[in-house]
């Protein structure tokens, strides 16, 4: 019986040591532009992301770290729309599916598929991203495109535009 | 003229005026300059604590507030549009908060204390605190 435990105890720790490699930064940049009116487009570069080597992927970010061009913008927005009093964070947890494409010890640009579930303004909805994975002299970095339709998240921004297309790029330390 | 013509025309001027006044609007007012406004004084270490314990107690007093930062430098780097950012220290080695300069202070040594005036955005559990559009305080 003790040597089971032990055996058990010792499974865990392995694998534990040989599966987490873990790669952050708090300095991730999401934007996102309207795809109606090119004027309404926002920066925010203070996203913390977490991506483990196991295909574990998260991104969070603050609704008022988005800053647009025009200050009147940017109020109507965290007032009006995304309701960033009521709903400061957003957050997206999940993971890529085709991690075993990913080779996060050889230099090279790898297609990922990420799949998890994005929420915003209270709202979570499953969201499949295509991005990619560079790796670069044991720099890894992270990017993708993806439309956002406002009703899919209850955001009520129809006087500006009925959805946006937001960009992401994570430079991981 | 008639005075339904009258009417309209008016109307119109009144609309036209209104909405250009409405447009000078979006694309004229400043942002906010954290330099004029008077700030909460706090250390790192204090902030953090206050939205470790009570998210939504500590967003009510501090998210979107003008907020001056004491505390110990833990490393300076770079966000991808050039930007100076600074990591202060809390007690916690995975917590920090994460402040990004609008103007660019030089060169900040890790372990030196100094103080930081921004604009809280605010919190994102197990990871830092947020503070933007900020200064140095000399």
């Amino acid at each position: 019986m003790k040597k089971i435990i032990l055996l058990a105890v010792l499974a865990i720790s392995f694998t534990q040591l040989t599966a987490q490699k873990q790669f952050g930064t708090r300095n991730a940049k999401v934007s996102f532009i309207a795809t109606n009116d090119e004027d309404v487009k926002a920066v925010n570069n203070e996203v913390a992301s977490r991506l483990s080597d196991n295909g574990q992927l998260s991104f969070s970010l603050l609704i008022k770290g988005f800053k647009f061009e025009y200050a009147e913008m940017q109020d109507k927005f965290n007032n009006d729309y995304a309701e960033s009093n009521k709903f400061p964070r957003a957050e997206f947890k999940g993971s890529i599916s085709n991690i075993k494409d990913i080779n996060f010890t050889k230099d090279g640009s790898y297609k990922a598929v990420v799949k998890g579930n994005l929420i915003l303004h209270g709202v979570t909805q499953p969201l499949t991203v295509n991005g990619l994975i560079t790796v670069k002299a044991g720099k890894v970095s992270a990017t993708g495109k993806f439309p956002i339709v406002m009703k899919d998240y209850k955001i009520d921004a129809s006087a500006v535009t009925e959805k946006v297309n937001a960009e992401i790029n994570a430079v991981y330390q | 003229m008639k005075k339904w013509t009258k009417i309209i025309v008016t109307l119109v001027l009144v609309g036209t005026v209104t909405g250009g006044i409405i447009v000078y609007r979006i694309f004229t007012k400043p942002h906010r300059d954290v330099t004029t406004e008077t700030a909460i004084a706090i250390k790192a270490q204090q902030l953090f604590e206050a939205f470790k314990n009570d998210e939504a107690t500590a967003n009510a007093k501090y998210l979107d507030k003008a907020i001056e930062i004491e505390g110990e430098v833990l490393d300076q780097s770079s966000n991808q549009d050039g930007q100076s950012v600074v990591n202060f220290k809390t007690d916690d080695a995975f917590f920090v908060i994460n402040c990004t300069f609008k103007t660019n202070p030089g060169e900040l040594k890790p372990g030196s204390t100094i103080r930081f005036k921004g604009i809280c955005t605010g919190y994102i559990p197990d990871a830092n605190v947020v503070i933007n559009e900020g200064v140095l305080v000399p």
